[in-house]
């Protein structure tokens, strides 16, 4: 690995170019001769009975073309995945505001608005629980589907990991502490809002374009609602703006109505949505409540862990089954217990709904986990990176959920690394010795973290990739796995750079089509660098097998004698031949200039009711510091510092890797400070940018980053994973830094000005009303 | 069909017949960083826009002798770069430098900010303080209203349905007088005033103080000065003890005007802390006076 | 109503309701897509267009109002031979660019920022940037990208401040 040539050097993003230019395309940059405009009747009820739904004055709205409701579709459009409780439009019920209920396709977007307007529906409200508190009360009203298990059907799982019996272990500990934690739903605010389009084929299926993450998924949905085969239904992945883990569930149901009106309309279909009605509509990052009690020794060993929470779902269950899971694997943070308990509990509300968002789980429990570390360390009186450093997870250790961790755990060489980058131990002693009456104190504060790589023990976890060299010597690749932003198609590129020893630019990756590319799974967990990569590697291993045999054939020599110089194959005559004649010399030899990879992750497992098992194949480990200036008589937090090291293994693209790590910064510290969907009574009480606040360019600290790459031998050139785990550390860090700045400890995040000044939340009385207004807008 | 006309008024008489012919509802258009805003989720109340930015006279900042002159017109980042307005009013230029972002202050105007007049309108403390003078037009004639009796409620206004605010005018304040403006937000940038204050003020050869002005931002319903505060400081030698009675005094006539509210617990702490900064800016540094 | 005014450096002359905005007019007149909507609230830049040379939100200026006026979007930045210009390059490489939907508008921030202030300060960068938000990218690197294009182009027009 001592000789790469692109692997882990600076690279172009292969999409830039297009980017920086204004010419690339998204969804709501592409239009059709005859092409309509579609716009949904959205709820503007939390939870009530669809008690009339006329459409066909709808119809009779001049320009208006098409209308559907979830008659139009198959087993009235329920989907769904771990559990089928949603419809491509709403079905007997509304059980959030902004649910979809009809969908009308029209020649303007105004006309569209007309018709929406036009139809009839009536709604009987219906109790609504907004509470996750009272979710399971046994009169609380049903918002999940029937159950026959014996459980409350507003129930949607419990999540646990089990090592030994901390309670107690928590008697023979020296010190125990014993906190709630509480984190509140957050927004994904990608700058582009969903949209979709779809195009009628003459066999009488369907092409849909649309901004997501995973197209299997909206393929496999719409063939089961629209009851067509696999072959008649291609979804396609144009450039997207952005996702975070947003762009699925709802999104989904946009190419269930586009293709539905498309089909009806026999002519093209394009939905996009309004920022309110993005906000509106769609799934955000659940909120927690934790319960955390921890034991440890006087010497500072960390003995026990007992963490309970509770999970809002809000109105449907999306990917919060998954994400609760995860949750619970990371809850205990990542250090090495004698018992260690975690139980997740998840619900149903009427609170708009939670889904995938970066970190998935691990964003939140992480914010209390790491908050409790620091409290304990403070009883300890012990320095928290000392702390972390005596208890954190080692090559060797065995986690609590039973899993030895037998290589690539690098969060000993973050902790210290992000400590020295930091000058940690010189501030920390400053600001302990800052005057008590000062109104701005300085304060520095550490958060680390695990995150398991890829989906674990949630599924089948394989890639699969393609690569061919066409008869100009173009090399294309596909993969199952989108880049939604993130720089994954260039990682592919760098990776099949190598292996072929071509240059980047000969190469060119197709976006993910349904038609081109094999199902490979979601593409989330931050999992296409090792999943996708790999089977990249496999298959450009698989080509340029083909390749050193023609050259070898060429060079009438062994394949072994054969090098590269460049992009040249040299022989034992020394003389350079190019890489062009030895592609033509294989195909004149008859040899496949295409080839195929799968890569099938390592075996893990998991016993849900016993809680233990190996839930991951690896881990991706950091550390991050935050120094904040906190105005106490504001209570305006300034971040002026943040350090950030991460283990992700092998860089393969150096510009990505730092990208998505700032950028998940960026997340953190919005969730840190001042990110907070609230609803009230079922309405976001935020639903534009200039309520909902995420940071600007001012907002941001300049960021010093670094990472170690202890290397995974199952990863491609020893890659791990970045996206996610980013921004998992930098709101515990900041809140860590603002206790050591006050001596004031903010539990329920985010540190907005009441809260750090008050030390409580102020809520202003919320209204229902600009959520009205806006889902009726133009 | 469009939803309302557009017109561009290329001069000021030009701009009042406009707004004022008949059975047409017309309303001027400055900048449209808030007419834009507010009709998208507000019906339209009007049926034409008269482009105003146009105006020559509109967009000029002078001053003859020591009054100075602002147009209507004038747009944020044109006052940031303003020689005149940096020199006898930074509190002002430091108050719009706070606006929006670069976009938003390059098309926001002093007219729009007022006309609009949300609670939380960053121009409108200081230029309070200067006892800013609109100036307003119509068939009727002109007539000339304080900024401080001009704003009336939250988006609400003495400017009539057919008038014209064309410009504004202040006194130069003393030249010995300082200013200063503080605004806490959510976020360092883009951000909705939470509370602002801005101040102006002066002390005599006596070092007691003999100028004051003391204007809050999303503090009360309208932007105002408050006269007891000012009336704690006047006369005295500014330290620390009567910048904090002035501080607290501001706390109470706050109370007093609002009431108790779900936001005071916070306001009350926050207000006295922004108003014994500013004022301990204006007045003292490192413990000295500075003036 | 008819609107004539200079687009990316070309007359123009458009029919357009007057009731509309400069944005909807180039995106949905003139299909220059590489203005985007994102907010229309004036909040979050991606709308960004440079009007007689200044950054706007196209989101909140009246289409007729561009009346006689220049009008340049991303479709106008560019380098002579249409290739990407030495800002635009700076952007590919410092790997500024993620999404990509914050990026045109970013661009023109910071044409904007660097005809004005030739050699701004990082936090005069991030000034400059304020009203342009991204999501993906935590700024640094579009701030790399500006900052290293200002240095550039100040070499470029005074090389003889190299030997100093």
């Amino acid at each position: 690995m001592a000789n790469l040539k692109y692997v882990g050097h600076p690279a172009q993003r292969v999409d830039a170019l297009d980017k920086v230019m204004g010419k690339t395309k998204y969804v709501g940059d592409m239009s059709i001769p005859g092409m309509l405009y579609a716009r949904s009747l959205r709820s503007e009820l939390p939870h009530a009975r669809i008690v009339k739904l006329d459409v066909s004055p709808a119809l009779k709205v001049p320009g208006v073309v098409a209308v559907v409701t979830s008659d139009d579709f198959m087993n009235h459009s329920n989907f769904g995945f771990p559990i089928s409780d949603m419809y491509m439009l709403a079905y007997e019920k509304v059980r959030y505001v902004g649910e979809g209920i009809a969908s009308v396709a029209a020649e303007t977007p105004e006309a569209a608005l007309e018709g929406v307007k036009a139809i009839i529906c009536e709604l009987e409200p219906l109790p609504a629980v907004f509470d996750m508190a009272h979710a399971l009360d046994p009169d609380a009203p049903q918002i999940g589907p029937n159950r026959t298990d014996g459980n409350h059907p507003n129930y949607i799982g419990h999540y646990p990991v089990y090592k030994g019996n901390p309670t107690e272990k928590l008697q023979e500990c020296d010190v125990t502490i014993e906190q709630k934690y509480e984190t509140v739903m957050q927004e994904h605010a990608y700058l582009e809002t969903e949209g979709g389009l779809a195009i009628p084929t003459p066999e009488g299926g369907v092409v849909v374009y649309l901004s997501c993450q995973s197209p299997f998924i909206p393929r496999n949905d719409l063939c089961k609602v629209l009851g067509l085969s696999a072959d008649r239904v291609r979804v396609i992945v144009p450039p997207v703006g952005g996702s975070f883990g947003g762009k699925d569930d709802l999104n989904y149901q946009t190419a269930g109505q586009v293709a539905a009106l498309a089909l009806k309309a026999k002519r093209p279909v394009r939905m996009t949505f309004s920022r309110e009605e993005s906000i509106i509509a769609s799934y955000k990052r659940g909120s927690m409540r934790m319960n955390i009690k921890l034991g440890a020794d006087q010497d500072g060993t960390l003995r026990a862990c007992e963490f309970r929470s509770l999970y809002d779902s809000g109105a449907y269950s999306s990917q919060s089954p998954f994400t609760s899971w995860r949750a619970s694997i990371h809850a205990m943070g990542a250090y090495r217990y004698e018992d260690c308990t975690v139980d997740i509990d998840t619900v149903y509300t009427n609170t708009g709904y939670a889904g995938a968002y970066r970190g998935f789980g691990n964003t939140e429990v992480c914010s209390g986990i790491e908050q409790a570390i620091d409290e304990m360390a403070d009883a300890l009186k012990m320095d928290p990176m000392d702390f972390r450093l005596k208890n954190c997870l080692k090559v060797g250790d065995v986690t609590p959920h039973g899993q030895l961790l037998s290589e690539s755990v690098g969060l000993t060489d973050c902790i210290l690394k992000v400590r020295k980058m930091s000058d940690w131990d010189r501030k920390r002693k400053e600001f302990a010795s800052q005057s008590p009456s000062a109104e701005k104190r300085r304060g520095i504060g550490v958060a680390a973290l695990f995150h398991g790589t890829s989906l674990g023990a949630e599924g089948l976890d394989e890639a699969t990739a393609t690569i061919e060299i066409h008869s100009d010597n173009q090399v294309t690749l596909t993969s199952g796995l989108t880049d939604y932003g993130t720089g994954a198609r260039t990682v592919y590129t760098l990776i099949a750079a190598e292996i072929l020893g071509i240059k980047p630019e000969r190469i060119l990756v197709h976006n993910p089509d349904t038609n081109t590319a094999k199902d490979s799974g979601p593409t989330v967990a931050s999992r296409t660098t090792i999943l996708a990569g790999n089977s990249v590697r496999v298959a450009a291993q698989n080509l340029i097998q083909n390749l050193d045999w023609a050259a070898a054939d060429f060079l009438k020599c062994d394949v072994y004698q054969v090098h590269r110089v460049g992009e040249d194959y040299i022989g034992p005559s020394e003389e350079p031949v190019s890489w062009d004649i030895i592609v033509k010399h294989a195909r004149e030899m008859g040899l496949v200039l295409s080839a195929f990879g799968r890569w099938t992750a390592p075996e893990i497992h998991w016993d849900e009711e016993k809680g233990t098992g190996i839930p991951y194949f690896a881990y991706h480990f950091g550390a991050q510091v935050a120094e904040v200036e906190v105005d106490l008589k504001t209570g305006h937090t300034d971040v002026v510092n943040i350090w950030a090291v991460h283990d992700i293994g092998k860089v393969i693209f150096p510009q990505g890797a730092y990208g998505q790590l700032y950028g998940g910064i960026s997340h953190g510290l919005g969730y840190g400070l001042y990110e907070d969907l609230d609803y009230q009574n079922g309405y976001a009480q935020s639903i534009n940018f200039d309520t909902y606040l995420i940071p600007t360019s001012m907002d941001m600290p300049e960021i010093k980053g670094g990472f170690v790459e202890a290397a995974f031998s199952a990863g491609p050139f020893g890659a791990k994973n970045i996206a996610e785990p980013s921004m998992v550390p930098t709101a515990p860090a900041i809140l860590n830094a603002i206790a050591n700045a006050t001596g004031r400890r903010i539990r329920k995040l985010p540190a907005n000005l009441e809260r750090v000044m008050l030390g409580k939340e102020l809520t202003k009385k919320g209204s229902p009303f600009s959520c009205k207004v806006a889902l009726k807008i133009t | 069909m469009a939803k309302f006309d557009y017109v561009l008024a290329k001069t000021l008489e030009d701009a009042v017949h406009l707004l004022n012919e008949p059975n047409i509802r017309s309303i001027p258009l400055a900048g449209g960083t808030d007419i834009y805003v507010a009709i998208r989720v507000n019906p339209i109340w009007f049926d034409r826009l008269v482009d105003i930015r146009r105006i020559p006279e509109l967009s000029q900042i002078t001053q003859e002798g020591d009054v100075v002159s602002l147009g209507a017109a004038v747009t944020f980042s044109h006052a940031i770069a303003n020689p005149i307005l940096q020199k006898v009013a930074p509190f002002l230029v430091e108050a719009c430098s706070t606006i929006g972002g670069p976009a938003v202050r390059n098309c926001g105007t002093f007219g729009g900010n007022v006309s609009n007049a949300a609670a939380c309108a960053d121009s409108l403390p200081a230029l309070v303080c200067l006892e800013a003078v609109a100036h307003l037009r119509s068939p009727k004639g002109k007539r000339q209203l304080k900024v401080e009796d001009l704003v009336t409620g939250p988006h609400e206004t003495k400017i009539e349905s057919g008038e014209l605010l064309t410009h504004f005018t202040f006194k130069v304040p003393p030249e010995k007088a300082r200013s200063c403006f503080i605004k806490i937000g959510r976020r360092e940038a883009q951000s909705i005033s939470r509370l602002s204050i801005a101040v102006i003020g002066a002390v005599d050869s006596t070092g007691m103080v003999d100028y004051i002005r003391v204007c809050p931002g999303a503090a009360v319903a309208t932007p105002v000065r408050f006269p007891h505060v000012e009336a704690v400081l006047l006369g005295k030698k500014p330290d620390e003890e009567i910048i904090t009675a002035a501080a607290e005094q501001l706390v109470v006539d706050m109370i007093v005007s609002t009431g108790r509210r779900w936001s005071t617990e916070y306001k009350e702490i926050t207000l006295k802390a922004i108003a014994e900064r500013s004022l301990t800016k204006i007045f003292l540094e490192d413990g000295q006076h500075v003036n | 109503m008819l609107i004539n005014f200079n687009l990316n450096h070309k007359p123009v002359s458009v029919d357009a309701p007057a009731d509309i905005t400069l944005l909807a007019l180039l995106r949905d007149r003139f299909k220059l897509t590489g203005t985007k909507e994102a907010c229309e609230v004036g909040e979050c830049g991606a709308c960004s267009v440079l009007l007689d040379g200044e950054l706007v939100n196209s989101c909140l200026v009246a289409a007729p109002s561009v009346m006689g006026r220049n009008v340049v979007t991303i479709e106008g930045i560019h380098a002579e031979d249409g290739g990407p210009n030495d800002l635009q390059r700076n952007f590919i490489e410092k790997g500024a660019v993620q999404c990509g939907f914050c990026i045109p508008g970013m661009v023109l921030a910071g044409e904007a920022l660097l005809s004005i202030k030739s050699d701004p300060s990082r936090l005069e960068i991030r000034e400059a940037l304020a009203g342009n938000l991204c999501r993906c990218t935590g700024y640094m690197q579009i701030v790399d990208a500006i900052e290293t294009t200002a240095k550039a182009r100040a070499e470029k027009h005074h090389p003889e401040k190299r030997e100093d």
